[in-house]
């Protein structure tokens, strides 16, 4: 294992110094970095000329110019001939300072796009999986395959064109904004057929689930008209309280299966404690920072997992009983808080910096507004909205291809057909021995992504204007800024070969078959 | 029973945890709880404000160094007086010098020897409340004249030249008259550009523990080329690096301003922004727009979108045909001119162009009106071929010159008559031009096309690094690109004098180095200047030097909620005008 682990290293050095000795010298001779100052009729051209060359070392050759930022990075890992420095870029600024802010900003950026991306393709590649070859099944693979092949600007253009300028037309110019009717049937009987589809069976039951989900859809735009959502949008105590229910009903039938009284107990109890501080914390949200929703979000898992244990103290599940008051305590203290974002909306969209149009079309905030810590969670929301669903839509195809892939594969492994004909219920055999068997291809998977999501997404954030590390190597390149281009790589290049270990070494800790030598 | 043990254990640690962290929520809080009033108020949100997107990101609050001569940092420093609003001049659209009396006015006070003379207004001062001195007029001399240092180690890095003002002796200072005389021992044909308002002396003096009044002291101490000081250094390295910024100073006194606005919050990089206030000790022109938010949008599309959404209220993207058929079918105001850079075809004058007959055989092939029409005309419908080496479109002398230098000649192409000068023969020619550049790449083609009608064989030299290889003789002619410099003579030997920095194609002709050298030393004679320039430019034509081809559009756009929007060819762009701006309720 150690040998293993010194090989892996000394190779990934190796690695990174000739892929960096090549990418150096392939961005050092695509362009000229004086070609600006050339061309121009500056009376000191000379001077300026002199001036760059001194500051990027333009006089010396690439190959010896690269030997000596090796050995500016070298001297940041261990004191050596040279100083530690990535050197600089052309307006003379540290690159070793550049990186952090840029690395921030790709992290905000993607975060909550992988995130969503592994979870929602996860579920819908598992549901294609459980309606292999139907309907559901073929039309998701379309659905996902065409996302998957749009070029990510024109996402992102349509979004921005429909998302946010026809969003904030729609709000701003209804008084107060309908859904016209038109747009209710539609979505009425979209939902209904992709529900029908999911849930299957009979052309009976099909035709409820069609019925239900069509009118709970119906039922959902008529209410948001009628309590004119769109400007003054809130839960309040009877959705909430609806909310919730359906959160102890649904967790529990996935974690524990609603037979197990004493997890549903558990769930419940959650719920109302939930429901509760609903009512009392209100006070307390209006003074929060982010750290008090931070400590309330920890305390509330805290508590909830609390629940789980005491309900099950005598029983033989405690596991499933405590995963299922927890993961009901999170989504309950999410709907709380959803609902307190709700109640600061009017104030944020009467700001004069928002003026009515909330949605906004590029930037990480915006400029000038300064709020509590609902009113720019609303702003980050507004902003991230829109990057982060046009990057969902293309990781989402790969991972439900992936999850259905994975999940059919254990379907048809022994184990499956040993605990079928145990007579476990199909709940227990999906969730408990097919999905976590699943999961293990896909940890490794997601580990050897995340290093290259940090490399940023060069065109999302161009044409959203994020500064993060895709817009500097973008700017980089565009005016040949050597020094930003290699921090850029370094950092991507380390990522990506770190990830890739773990990635193995994980694949080893989590299926026993598998031994690193 | 050790189970149950830890899990009582566990239990207390967890009920301990809970009132820990309930009293350090109680901690996490903020203290008022009116924070709906926070939220609809928010600071700077009162009063008119305008969203400008801009390109670039800024990078330094001082554009005059050599590294950060950008257009957003130009931007604002024309609004906060670093040499723009405020300062002794500006430049208007139709690129002539325009004083600026706010805090003071220039005065030629002989023009042989030189010599010009800057008043400080009574009232004049700084947005910090500090009052202007001398001391501020001469530290600006002192950064532009390299009088410290020599050549080769100058301690300020600057985006301009010495030149002229390193022409000039020690300055006289009337302190208590609040004047400061330049005595030039050469004539300088661009004085009235020399503008001696830039940063504050005594935020320069506060770097090396000094007062104003003590700095310009040391400066008349100091010898003349003195190397190697301490204090020069510390002087230059702040210069140099001091107001470039990557966040938002907190050293309050960087953002001291001579101009109608301070900058109040800064955020960099692609997506960020800066904020500029009014400053409450402006003499000028109130102004009246309270808040001017200048956003760094790289992207144009972006840029569009933007403005579609109400986030920004001004754009001035690339122009090109997507960019103004987006902004029209939105409905958005689009202002169009010319801006300063434009393309040019110019010919090396050894090799197989020594010849003046090959020269104007290849010039007659020259498709102008067709590289006009389809390259400029789908962004600029009113676009024209550019008829001048020297003016562009929006100079008032431009007309003048275009009737007299012969270039209109030019304009379509006269493949006959290029047939007759070359007489048979079959020059090889080689174009030298960006591949990366497909308004070049266009242009590149109907000239080939044309030229080889006449006989030409014109060898395709498309080339990424096309700018090292200029000078190098390797190439026959070359498409590129010149940024007229657009106020100022100053730069005229750069280009067509014998031997000047920027004349790649060898150019020489004695008659014209004697007027560029008459040009340098006119002072306050626009007649003599014109009549001059105007010979430069008809003496090109005749010897074929190379073919002026069009002038790169450019264009504003906005969503109708500020009046007074102006083109504005310059570095400073739409901004030029701010103070004539007012927000449509």
């Amino acid at each position: 294992m150690f040998s293993y682990v010194v090989r892996r290293i000394l190779v990934s050095i190796l690695t990174l110094l000739i892929a960096s000795f090549l990418m150096y010298m392939l961005t050092a001779l695509s362009a000229d970095p004086l070609e600006e100052l050339r061309t121009s009729s500056a009376p000191n051209k000379d001077e300026l000329i002199a001036r760059r060359i001194e500051l990027l070392q333009l006089d010396v050759a690439p190959p010896l110019r690269w030997l000596m930022w090796v050995g500016g990075v070298a001297s940041c890992l261990a004191p050596f001939a040279f100083e530690c420095t990535l050197g600089n870029s052309i307006e003379g600024f540290e690159v070793a300072l550049l990186l952090p802010p840029a690395m921030a900003s790709t992290i905000r950026l993607v975060t909550a796009a992988s995130i969503l991306a592994i979870i929602l393709g996860v579920v819908v590649g598992m549901v294609t999986a459980l309606r292999q070859n139907s309907a559901f099944d073929i039309g998701t693979t379309f659905v996902s395959f065409f996302l998957y092949s749009l070029p990510s600007f024109l996402v992102a253009v349509l979004l921005k064109e429909f998302g946010a300028i026809g969003m904030n037309n729609f709000i701003q110019r209804g008084d107060p904004p309908q859904i016209s009717l038109i747009w209710i049937i539609g979505l009425t009987v979209v939902s209904g057929l992709v529900w029908s589809l999911i849930v299957g069976g009979t052309p009976y039951r099909r035709l409820i689930t069609f019925g239900v989900a069509g009118a709970a859809t119906a039922a959902a735009l008529v209410y948001m008209n009628l309590t004119n959502f769109f400007l003054e949008p809130s839960l309040g105590p009877v959705l909430l309280f609806l909310l919730i229910a359906l959160t102890i009903v649904g967790v529990t039938a996935l974690t524990a299966g609603l037979r197990n009284r004493r997890a549903l107990i558990a769930a419940g109890i959650v719920g109302v404690i939930g429901y509760i501080c609903y009512f009392t914390l209100q006070g307390l949200f209006d003074v929060s920072t982010i750290w008090t929703l931070l400590i309330l979000g920890v305390v509330a898992i805290v508590v909830s997992v609390l629940v789980g244990f005491a309900v099950s103290y005598f029983g033989p599940d405690k596991g499933q009983v405590i995963r299922a008051a927890g993961i009901t305590g999170f989504f309950v203290s999410f709907f709380v808080l959803i609902d307190r974002f709700m109640q600061a909306w009017p104030s944020y969209m009467a700001n004069p910096r928002i003026n009515g149009r909330p949605v906004a079309t590029a930037q990480d905030a915006t400029t000038g507004y300064s709020g509590d810590v609902w009113g720019t969670g609303i702003d980050q929301l507004m902003h991230f909205a829109l990057p982060t669903i046009s990057m969902l839509l293309v990781s989402f195809a790969f991972y439900t291809r992936f999850a259905r892939a994975g999940l059919l594969e254990v379907f048809n492994q022994d184990y499956i057909r040993t605990a079928r004909a145990k007579g476990l219920s199909e709940q227990t055999i999906v969730m408990r021995h097919a999905f976590r068997n699943m999961l293990i291809p896909l940890t490794t998977i997601i580990a050897a992504d995340i290093g290259s999501l940090l490399g940023g997404a060069l065109i999302t954030e161009r044409v959203f204007a994020i500064a993060g590390m895709g817009a500097m190597f973008n700017n980089g390149l565009r005016v040949l800024d050597l020094n930003p281009i290699m921090g850029y790589f370094l950092v991507i290049a380390i990522l990506a070969i770190a990830f890739n270990f773990i990635a193995d070494m994980l694949y080893a800790v989590l299926d026993p078959r598998v031994r690193v030598k | 029973m050790s189970n149950s043990f830890k899990r009582g254990r566990a239990l207390t640690t967890a009920i301990a945890f809970s009132a820990a962290a309930a009293m350090v929520v109680s901690g996490c809080t903020t203290t008022g709880g009116d924070d709906t009033d926070e939220s609809t108020g928010g600071d700077g949100a009162t009063g008119s404000t305008v969203s400008i997107a801009t390109t670039n990101a800024l990078t330094s609050l001082h554009s005059g160094t050599a590294e950060h001569n950008l257009n957003t940092n130009g931007m604002v420093d024309y609004l906060t007086g670093n040499g723009g609003l405020g300062s002794f001049l500006t430049i208007s659209n139709e690129l002539e010098v325009v004083p600026d009396t706010t805090n003071g006015t220039m005065e030629l006070v002989s023009e042989d020897p030189l010599q010009v003379k800057y008043t400080l207004n009574e009232n004049a001062v700084w947005s910090d409340g500090t009052e202007m001195t001398v001391d501020d007029l001469l530290l600006s001399w002192v950064i532009g004249s390299g009088w410290f240092g020599d050549g080769d180690e100058n301690y300020f890095s600057l985006a301009g030249s010495t030149a002229g003002l390193n022409t000039t002796d020690f300055p006289e200072i009337d302190r208590d008259a609040r004047t400061l005389t330049l005595n030039y021992s050469e004539a300088y044909v661009d004085w009235n550009l020399v503008n001696l308002i830039t940063k504050p002396a005594h935020v320069f003096a506060e770097q090396v523990d000094m007062s104003a009044e003590e700095l310009t002291q040391f400066f008349t101490d100091t010898e003349k080329g003195e190397q190697g000081n301490e204090t020069l250094s510390t002087l230059g390295e702040f210069h140099n690096t001091g107001y470039a910024i990557t966040q938002m100073p907190t050293d309050e006194s960087l953002l001291v301003s001579a101009g109608p606005y301070v900058v109040s919050d800064f955020q960099a990089n692609d997506g960020g922004f800066v904020q500029l206030s009014p400053n409450e000790n402006w003499q000028g022109d109130p102004v009246q727009v309270e808040t001017i938010i200048l956003k760094f949008i790289g992207d144009a599309s972006t840029q569009i979108q933007q403005l579609a959404n109400g986030e920004v209220n001004v754009i001035e993207p690339q122009a090109d045909a997507n960019t103004l058929q987006s902004l029209e079918s939105q409905g958005s105001d689009v202002i169009q001119g010319d801006q300063l850079s434009y393309d040019h075809i110019d010919l090396t004058f050894d090799g197989v162009f020594a010849d003046a007959n090959v020269r104007e055989a290849f010039l007659k092939t020259i498709p102008r009106q067709a590289i006009v029409d389809s390259i400029v005309k789908p962004v600029n419908p009113e676009a024209s071929v550019l008829n001048s080496q020297l003016f562009v479109s929006s100079q008032e002398q431009y007309a003048e010159a275009e009737a007299a230098n012969g270039y209109d000649s030019f304009t379509e192409p006269d493949i006959e008559g290029a047939k007759e000068l070359l007489a048979g023969a079959t020059p090889e020619v080689r174009i030298l031009y960006s591949s990366d550049n497909p308004n070049r790449v266009n242009a590149f083609r109907l000239i080939q096309q044309s030229a080889e009608e006449a006989g030409f064989v014109i060898v395709d030299e498309a080339d990424p690094e096309w700018s090292a290889r200029l000078g190098s003789g390797d190439y026959d002619a070359t498409i590129f690109g010149w940024i007229s410099p657009g106020a100022g003579y100053a730069g005229l030997p750069q280009i067509f004098k014998t031997g000047g920095g920027g004349n790649y194609n060898n150019y020489s002709n004695t008659e014209i180095d004697g007027w560029i050298d008459e040009t340098q030393t006119l002072i306050d004679d626009e007649e003599r200047m014109l009549e001059l320039q105007i010979m430069i430019d008809t003496a090109t034509a005749e010897d074929f030097y190379g073919l002026p081809l069009f002038q790169s559009p450019g264009l504003v756009a906005s969503d109708g909620s500020v009046d007074g929007l102006v083109y504005n060819p310059t570095q400073t762009g739409v901004v030029h005008n701010i103070l004539e701006w007012s927000v449509v309720e």
